[in-house]
């Protein structure tokens, strides 16, 4: 991490502080207060787009984890979501426990699964361990779909919204509060996760995890971890997913979110902490503009293509945006930004 | 007694039908090295060109199979030309995530240019049953396996005596000394892709005038990956013997327990596979150095 000119640390304790001088303070400080005030400038029908942009955001900073970090390819991260979310939803709607309660045991479940799917990568690793994934999904999507004691297959479950203590998340702006405060925790949480030893291992059994093991990194033992960590936290955003919609279904965790996950992360930048964000933000706000104003704008003037050819608009940007990311910015979003703060720091000269 | 022998025969030849497919992906990898998770999506593509051909322009069926085999050809050059080239070198993460990429390009494409979301091609078989023995036996699928058994020769022969199929093999085998015995490693590598699609679409074309062109056969690619992971991902040979073991698998498994676990029984065989014997039936164990 580099620092501006003329910072010093005198102790360990600024020397591994994220927010380090006195602008950082005052930008971070901004920062939040807009994001404090946001709902109360934010128009109604942005309400869905940021709060999904949350949710999301919690999803794929646990992929990151995984992905981008450790470099464990998660083909089925809706499937892990889909575990959590329902757990949630039975133990709020049946149970009746409390709703902190529930998101920290569907983060669990969610997590035992992925541990159980992640076993394989003891031995296998790249494409075997991609396909497991997938079949983890489709297992996962399979059971939830015909196991209709419980999930009530495909009508679904009904879930009320969260409440902590009385204090009912009933509507869009207190469930924008409740979303962004579990997503900044677990940004932090990740952030700081990755410059610890276990950050440091996941980052090492990445580039070579045969060079790792002989170093004396317990190999097996951080992937599993690895993956118990990237799907707690796509339980958590299941969790915080059911909650929000109201209802849920198996249909809602279909493959195509899997790879939509994936598709954000590359976007913003595999293995660093902004890339989730940058990635959750960008993709979603166009995905929904894309819908919800240039798809009906498309369809109205295109009259001579058949009806209805707006809706693989959305697939094919977005399968192209990857594509192009991977070929001429494989490290995503975050690196560019990165480049620009530090040629802005420098300028004018070039480093 | 009669049940079982039906279900053997439709079993293997369904089994025939996901060999087929995972001929496509094996000979991409024996090549190149790169998992192709599109498999669907170009089955799905190839499929709706040939249902514009036949169905929308009303082309004869000879002109159409033949505008259809040219489309896969660009398909293939184009895919290998402008998405997997720039990538020649890169970690294999992102050699699977461009070929999701890719996936959902091809998705959105269809969805763009044929909206309708389900088409039926002109029966290309004689639809009569055919009795084998005791059973009865759908024709179509008949002619599926025997086709795809034909490729399954005709790409072993290609890759074993034919000068560019042992290419392939040394290109998969060691990239940069290959590069030194003056092999060309682009041609190499556009001709497999070129091939996979046009395997692709003859898979597609079978596939979709049994049943018809909708989603179903993006799923039926995810299936044929648990062919691909039991027969060992380099193996024509185990794609040709795993693909029947798949389709009897999921044909008992639908008659033991009711047909909806047909959907999910090649995703517990993978399961299965990788934790027990991850490189497969036929495949070759590579063992790492640092």
């Amino acid at each position: 991490m580099s620092l501006p000119c003329g910072i010093r640390n005198f102790s360990y304790h600024t020397d591994i502080a994220i927010i380090r001088t006195k602008t950082q303070w005052v930008l971070f400080m901004l920062f939040v207060l807009a994001l404090f005030v946001l709902p109360i400038y934010l128009p109604r029908s942005w309400f869905d787009t940021v709060n999904s942009i949350g949710i999301l955001l919690v999803a794929v900073v646990g992929l990151n984890i995984l992905m981008g970090y450790c470099g464990q390819l998660s083909l089925g991260h809706a499937g892990f979501m889909a575990v959590g979310a329902f757990t949630s939803a039975l133990l709020t709607s049946n149970l009746h426990l409390p709703f902190l309660l529930a998101l920290i045991i569907s983060g669990l479940s969610a997590g035992i699964i992925g541990l159980i799917f992640g076993i394989p990568s003891l031995r296998v690793k790249g494409f075997y361990l991609a396909i497991a994934t997938i079949a983890a999904q489709f297992i996962i999507i399979w059971i939830l779909q015909n196991w209709t004691d419980i999930t009530h297959g495909s009508n679904g479950l009904d879930v009320l919204p969260a409440s902590i203590l009385n204090w009912q998340f009933d509507s869009e702006i207190k469930q924008f509060y409740l979303i962004f405060a579990i997503a900044i925790i677990s940004v932090l949480f990740a952030t700081n996760l990755a410059r610890s030893r276990i950050g440091r291992a996941f980052i090492a059994i990445r580039d070579n995890d045969l060079a790792a093991e002989v170093m004396g990194i317990s190999v097996f033992s951080y992937k599993l971890l690895a993956f118990f960590l990237g799907c707690f936290f796509a339980g958590i955003a299941g969790s915080l997913y059911a909650q929000y919609r109201g209802h849920i279904s198996y249909e809602d965790f279909t493959f195509q979110q899997s790879i939509l996950y994936i598709g954000m992360l590359i976007v913003g930048g595999l293995g660093s902490s902004l890339g989730p964000i940058f990635g959750t933000v960008i993709i979603e706000t166009l995905q929904k503009s894309l819908t919800n104003t240039v798809a009906p704008w498309l369809e109205h003037t295109m009259t001579f293509m058949p009806t209805g050819f707006s809706s693989g608009l959305n697939l094919m940007l977005f399968g192209l945006a990857i594509i192009l990311i991977l070929i001429f910015e494989p490290r995503g979003l975050a690196h560019l930004w990165a480049l620009f703060k530090s040629s802005y720091r420098m300028w004018p000269f070039s480093y | 007694m009669d049940i079982l022998i039906q279900n053997i025969t439709t079993g293997i030849a369904t089994g025939m039908v996901y060999a087929l497919i995972a001929l496509g992906f094996a000979l991409i990898w024996k090549s190149s090295r790169v998992a192709n998770l599109a498999l669907g999506q170009l089955v799905l593509i190839s499929s709706w060109f040939t249902y514009s051909m036949l169905v929308q322009f009303k082309f004869p069926f000879w002109l159409g199979i033949i505008l259809t085999m040219a489309f896969a050809i660009l398909l293939g050059w184009l895919i290998e030309r402008l998405a997997l080239r720039p990538l020649i070198g890169q970690p294999i993460l992102s050699l699977i995530a461009i070929t999701l990429g890719l996936a959902y390009f091809l998705e959105g494409f269809t969805a763009f240019i044929w909206p309708q979301g389900q088409g039926n091609l002109p029966k290309v078989f004689p639809q009569a049953s055919i009795q084998i023995g005791p059973a009865m036996i759908q024709q179509e699928l008949l002619w599926a396996a025997v086709i795809s058994l034909i490729l399954f020769i005709l790409l072993s022969v290609f890759f074993k005596y034919h000068r560019m199929g042992i290419a392939m093999r040394a290109t998969a085998d060691d990239q940069l000394a290959v590069q030194a015995c003056a092999v060309p490693v682009n041609r190499v590598f556009s001709m497999s892709w070129i091939f996979a699609c046009v395997v692709a679409a003859i898979g597609g074309i079978l596939i979709s005038s049994i049943a018809a062109i909708n989603y179903g056969l993006v799923e039926t690619g995810f299936k044929s990956f648990s062919v691909v992971i039991l027969g060992g991902m380099e193996s024509f040979l185990g794609c040709i013997v795993a693909g029947p073991i798949i389709g009897l698998c999921e044909t008992f498994g639908g008659s033991q327990f009711g047909s909806s676990i047909k959907e999910v029984i090649p995703f517990i065989i993978i399961v299965i596979v990788i934790m027990i014997k991850p490189f497969g039936l036929f495949g070759e164990e590579r063992i790492e150095r640092i």
